[in-house]
């Protein structure tokens, strides 16, 4: 299994947390710093606690889950500075995307070609929206 | 118009290129079946029962004409020469082959056009009033502001997975034209006491097997907070919208769940950290947009107008498509024509790649080279000068698109049911063949005044059948097709929902039915009371009384 890390492939990183946060968060004791977190979670308390962590891993079930996107968002705005590592279904199609909105490491499955996935990145360069990377709306260049 | 500048086409022109590639992969087998029917459809891409079926996108129905004449040769290039205009103001064809797509949205890409976001799980096209801009009732021009959402929806990275599928609709004056109650979010742009022009905020209607009026859950929205807000409400939907069952995954179920405040205050505590911020519109960038929209260049009132009234002694048929077909214009010496695309021949909706040009030319000679479509699947040349209307209508007549029947009984609402569409439960195309051939007096039809059928071919409900005055919907029962009516529904400012009749009706009865109700209708009318005001005010008694009579008795 590869990881994405900054836009390269990452040769030395932390395994994936296999420790949920909600088990994180109700072991008081517990003094981990990375959790595992999909929209299931109690997201308001994720924002809250964020900054004692230093790895979120959100994870996609399915394909169709976006709710992933919205909570990657919301931790760069609650001002998380660690990494967001997007688990589960990570096509190449939506890394560009996953990235926008805060998202910096991406798990990818064995048959995912890497080179490929890399080339996904800044695939669309106009942007009409503000977003996580910091990028405003074309119009406001 | 709007034009594009170098962002919006560089845009559209990488995403024909990141399609291209998707379809590369997926027919090399490099992606899976599930994965690439998401990004198919977020490009427009149904399968259908018998060919592929790509949506392109109209933004709130606005065309050039060159756009237009596009549409035709790619009806002509990759498809069977015709094309079908959607109740959501956008252009479908039925006949593209998978690998051609690439190439069509290529094509489109040069006039500036897309498909981008016209199906999936994510914003749709923005619609609004067809007579946004001109009309003589407005309050404010809605386009501006729908460019605004075009703009800010487009290939938003937070929301291209979102619980189901999200449509919103802007009106501007008081007359609503955009079925603005009946979306996910309703933006009703209007003057406080105070004086200024905000919107009022409605969230959660829609049709589908679960149909809900959308309630107000901001009264008076700063127009500067338009985004900021539209994106509050977004996140609160993407986060929390249900995502087991996809009949239960509209903006509408959550909202009827929490109830509105309690969904309102959910909107209100993530919009508190948005406002003020990076989505606030500069007045610098409304003001931008805003100049592409000033309205063209009027002839003066002298210069536009004649006399008709010769005109209309000589062509009785010319001064009745003019009552009919042709609406009030702010400008002095203008009008809003409406050109039916519901003549006898063909499916409402359709034009044949000849109309598409046909309808390109007239715009060029008489309407500053603009068109739109519209909600009940009909076109508008928005700016015509008085003085050219008899000249209009006749060339119209060299299409076949000069019937004069805007709001009556033939204008109807129809999805494409069974012919085409692999959910349909019944058919519905042979059903406006039908009404067409028994109601083929255009007196009749003027008698019964304001009218609107709408008739879908399944609880999907695309053809907006519980908002019709009078409604079809097509059941299956016992492997036979039948179809059940509602009355009274409504669409416009006085939106409601129409009420089931009674037990279905087989389909060579239709017509039979249609022709009860109406009966009732003229028996019972009022000096100028309109099909729904009576519906309202007598009930369904004397309808049931009629069409199903005799049977109720025998089973008493
Ligand atoms: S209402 Fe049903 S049959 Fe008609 S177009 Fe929609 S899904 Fe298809």
């Amino acid at each position: 299994m590869a990881l994405i890390k900054d836009q390269q492939l990452s040769l030395e990183h932390a395994a994936t947390p296999e420790l949920r946060f909600a088990d994180w968060l109700s072991d008081g004791s517990n003094n981990a710093d990375a959790v595992l977190a999909n929209g299931d979670d109690d997201l308001p308390s994720l924002f809250t606690n964020a900054s004692k962590l230093s790895m979120i891993a959100l994870e996609f079930d399915t394909f169709a889950d976006g709710r992933g996107f919205s909570m990657a968002r919301m931790l760069r705005r609650a001002g998380f500075q660690g990494e967001i590592r997007a688990v589960g279904d990570v096509a190449m199609d939506r890394i560009d995307f996953m990235q926008r909105v805060g998202f910096n490491a991406f798990e990818l499955r064995d048959d995912q070609d890497v080179t490929q996935v890399l080339s996904k990145f800044g695939e669309v360069t106009v942007h009409f929206q503000p977003s996580a990377d910091g990028n405003g709306p074309a119009y406001m260049a | 118009m709007y034009a594009y500048n170098q962002y919006d086409q560089a845009l559209v022109d990488q995403r024909v290129d990141q399609y291209r590639d998707q379809t590369r992969r997926y027919l090399a087998g490099e992606i899976p079946e599930d994965e690439f029917r998401i990004l198919r459809l977020m490009n427009g891409l149904y399968i259908q029962r018998l060919a592929p079926m790509l949506r392109v996108a109209i933004p709130y129905g606005l065309m050039k004409s060159e756009q237009l004449r596009t549409m035709a040769e790619i009806s002509r290039v990759y498809d069977k020469g015709y094309g079908h205009f959607t109740t959501r103001q956008n252009m479908q064809f039925n006949w593209p082959t998978l690998e051609s797509v690439p190439d069509i949205l290529a094509d489109l890409a040069k006039v500036q056009m897309h498909a981008i976001q016209t199906s999936g799980a994510c914003i749709r096209n923005t619609t609004t009033d067809p007579f946004a801009g001109v009309s003589a009732d407005e309050i404010e021009d809605t386009r501006p502001w729908c460019e605004l959402i075009r703009q800010w929806s487009s290939l938003h990275p937070e929301f291209a997975y979102l619980p189901r599928k999200f449509k919103i609709a802007v009106s501007g004056s008081a007359s609503d034209r955009a079925a603005s109650q009946v979306h996910d979010v309703g933006l009703h742009l209007y003057r406080n006491d105070a004086g200024e022009v905000g919107f009022e905020v409605l969230v959660g209607g829609g049709l589908g097997r679960t149909p809900v009026i959308g309630k107000t859950v901001k009264k008076f929205l700063e127009p500067q907070e338009l985004l900021s807000y539209l994106e509050a409400v977004l996140r609160v939907y993407n986060l929390n919208g249900r995502r087991d069952n996809k009949y239960k995954a509209r903006i509408k179920i959550l909202v009827n769940a929490l109830g509105v405040d309690t969904f309102g205050e959910m909107v209100e505590a993530e919009w508190e950290q948005l406002k003020g911020g990076e989505l606030r519109l500069p007045w610098s960038e409304i003001d931008r947009v805003k100049g592409f929209f000033t309205g063209p260049d009027y002839l003066a009132v002298e210069h536009a107008q004649n006399d008709l009234a010769d005109a209309f002694a000589q062509h009785p048929q010319f001064a009745t498509w003019y009552r009919q077909n042709t609406r009030d214009h702010k400008q002095d010496g203008y009008r809003i024509v409406v050109v039916a695309l519901k003549n006898q021949l063909q499916a409402p909706g359709d034009v044949s790649h000849q109309q598409m040009d046909g309808m390109a030319a007239l715009a060029d000679e008489f309407s500053f080279g603009e068109l739109r479509s519209t909600h009940d699947q009909n076109l508008v040349l928005a700016d015509v000068a008085q003085r050219d209307l008899l000249a209009l209508w006749s060339k119209l007549q060299d299409i076949d698109l000069a019937r004069a029947n805007v709001g009556t009984l033939t204008d109807m609402i129809n999805c494409p049911g069974l012919d085409f569409c692999s959910l349909a439960n019944a058919e519905t195309l042979v059903l406006s063949r039908q009404i067409n051939e028994t109601f083929d007096d255009m007196d009749y039809q003027y008698d019964i005044g304001d009218i609107q059928l709408k008739i879908s071919g399944c609880i999907n409900a695309c053809g907006h059948h519980h908002v019709g005055h009078i409604g079809v919907l097509g059941v299956e029962k016992g492997g036979k097709q039948v179809y059940q009516f509602t009355l009274g529904g409504s669409a416009n400012e006085d939106a409601s929902l129409g009420k089931t009749l009674g037990r279905s009706i087989e389909q060579d009865q239709v017509v039979v039915v249609i022709g009860q109700i109406l009966d009732v209708y003229v028996e019972l009318r009022q000096t100028d009371e309109t099909f729904l005001q009576l519906v309202r005010r007598v009930g369904f008694a004397p309808f049931k009384e009629r069409v199903y009579g005799t049977h109720q008795r025998s089973a008493a």
